[in-house]
């Protein structure tokens, strides 16, 4: 194959592990799709009567139990919890949602290790000497790190990674979409950390959807007023990428103007007068509750069972 | 086997001694108390305060975990740039511009954690990640804050109009000469301290002590060096950027 094909089809491949997941996060989600993900939306569901501490601890153990274990059951949880995404709200499209962001982890992943990890590693991980080459790159790609060759090997280490992270990023939206920030407020109360300290906390919970519908609020705006108007279609989610980049000042300035207000409104309601606080619905643990505290205890125990069958961790996965 | 995703492992080549890495800590904690305890600690932070903090955190995630995850895959893995480093150093900056109180760094990386943990890490690794970004990151916004005094990002400098009418009749001498610098220059100035202080974690203490620690490997010295040094120059641009915007936004929030 002559320099100026190889030169191309690598540069293809470069960008098609940058832009393909910002291509899914623009067209397929978009910045409303986003916003959906990270905001409370008032349902009855079981996973908005679980208490936040037992969807925080079950968090925990899926993580735990994704990096101790052979990829696949990282696999199984992933496709397990997304599954419950359609018992949520508005369930079938925050499933799609769910679905697409698992792609961009999967896709993002692998290509974030696929071509840069030494060969060495590749080999122990594989227990072979012989890596089965899938595309050369020009030589000079070593100097942004990558190895000389993209190998099968390399992809599929790339995705096990990948199904590390799904997992917990999938129900660690769980949390943020079922419970309510002053739910978390008292959870995080109850294990002992500081009320100015939750309420920051409860704050940054609401201002992350608030920041995607204000960002796309400033690119429809932008695009009213003509930004790329004379240019090809094809080259819209570039003009979208560059509308939200110049939003974020603008969108920082509205946000901390509104700053004063919400303190006056904390103050008035006689926020940090005293100590300790009470509160109108106390956090109990319910039949729901104790209902997945024994789901964890089992997972658990499985978990040990299935490591001491050989199904540990299968890879030498190292960061 | 390992607890919470922390392998432990104390002895692989060149990790930095964890006697070292326990004193470091250790002192940080001792002062983070006692600095608290002299002067009123987390009541000191009015609400208002404590809502800037809320937003900074939330846009360093927003920036982390959304937009600058993805433009970040446009640019290749190298040590001279880095797109995560950018908006959480420049979010980082604008929420200690509208407070301007000693302890906002560190609070401000503990929300930026606890939110991160609870939207897409899972706790993995803690309590490590707490300690190391508010022992490090968020300690030494908290130097410079500290260092700089109420008139940190040149918030209450005078324009640049009448200072240069003032400096006319006064000439000025030694350290008048900063405390009369024009806004913009003072907030350039402690951008860059600031950017030039959080080149320095990354390499050396999570390369050099916290991830052998947690997922064990070599610890490679000479690209500890390297990647420290290749770092500045971004960290000069971008902290100076950083410390414009923030004057910017302290003034239009009326400040």
């Amino acid at each position: 194959m002559n320099w100026l094909t190889v030169n191309i089809i690598s540069w293809l491949l470069f960008f098609f592990g940058a832009a393909f997941p910002v291509l899914i996060l623009l067209k397929a989600i978009g910045l409303t799709g986003l916003m959906k993900v990270t905001r409370y939306e008032s349902y009855h569901s079981f996973y908005y009567k679980m208490n936040p501490a037992v969807k925080i601890m079950l968090g925990i153990i899926v993580m735990v139990v994704a990096s101790v274990t052979i990829w696949w059951i990282g696999a199984i949880m992933t496709a397990i919890i997304l599954a419950s995404y359609l018992t949520l709200k508005d369930g079938k499209r925050k499933f799609i949602t769910g679905l697409f962001l698992t792609m961009m982890t999967i896709i993002g992943t692998t290509w974030a290790f696929a071509p840069y990890t030494p060969y060495v590693i590749l080999e122990e991980a594989f227990h072979t000497g012989s890596l089965t080459t899938l595309w050369t790159w020009p030589s000079y790609f070593t100097v942004m790190g990558y190895q000389p060759a993209l190998t099968s090997q390399g992809i599929v280490y790339g995705f096990q990674i990948s199904m590390r992270f799904a997992a917990v990023s999938l129900m660690s939206l769980v949390l943020v979409m079922t419970s309510t920030p002053s739910q978390v407020l008292r959870s995080l109360n109850k294990v002992g950390i500081p009320t100015s300290l939750t309420f920051s906390l409860v704050v940054a919970m609401r201002t992350i959807p608030r920041i995607f519908e204000y960002i796309d609020t400033s690119v429809k705006i932008q695009f009213m007023k003509g930004l790329g108007s004379n240019s090809p279609a094809f080259l819209r989610p570039f003009y979208m990428l560059s509308g939200a980049f110049s939003g974020i000042v603008p969108v920082i300035v509205f946000l901390v103007r509104g700053a004063k207000d919400t303190a006056i409104s904390a103050d008035t309601r006689a926020f940090r007068a005293y100590s300790k606080r009470t509160y109108m619905y106390p956090m109990a643990i319910g039949k729901i509750d104790k209902m997945a505290v024994s789901f964890m205890v089992l997972m658990i125990l499985l978990t040990g069972i299935v490591v001491m069958l050989g199904f540990g961790r299968g890879i030498a996965y190292n960061g | 086997m390992s607890f919470n995703g922390i392998s432990g492992i104390l002895n692989s080549p060149g990790e930095i001694p964890w006697e070292i890495v326990v004193l470091f800590f250790g002192a940080g904690i001792l002062f983070t108390f006692i600095w608290g305890k002299r002067t009123g600690g987390l009541a000191r932070f009015t609400t208002v305060d404590l809502i800037y903090i809320g937003i900074g955190a939330a846009f360093a995630v927003v920036w982390e975990f959304y937009i600058g995850a993805f433009l970040g895959k446009f640019i290749p893995s190298n040590p001279f740039f880095g797109i995560g480093y950018t908006g959480r150093l420049i979010a980082l900056l604008i929420v200690a511009g509208l407070v301007r109180k000693v302890g906002v760094g560190m609070i401000a990386m503990f929300i930026f954690n606890l939110l991160s943990d609870l939207i897409s890490y899972g706790f993995s690794g803690e309590p490590m990640y707490f300690l190391y970004e508010m022992l490090t990151y968020g300690l030494m916004m908290d130097l410079v804050i500290a260092l700089a005094g109420p008139n940190l990002f040149g918030v209450k400098s005078p324009e640049k109009r009448t200072l240069a009418a003032k400096n006319k009749t006064s000439p000025r001498k030694g350290l008048e000469y900063i405390t009369r610098m024009p806004g913009e220059y003072l907030a350039a100035f402690e951008g860059i301290l600031i950017g030039l202080f959080w080149v320095v974690p990354e390499p050396l203490f999570y390369g050099g002590f916290i991830s052998p620690f947690l997922y064990g490997g070599v610890v490679d010295w000479g690209k500890i060096v390297f990647d420290m040094i290749a770092f500045i120059p971004s960290a000069v641009i971008i902290g100076a950027i950083g410390g414009l915007i923030t004057l910017r936004i302290v003034k239009a929030v009326g400040q």
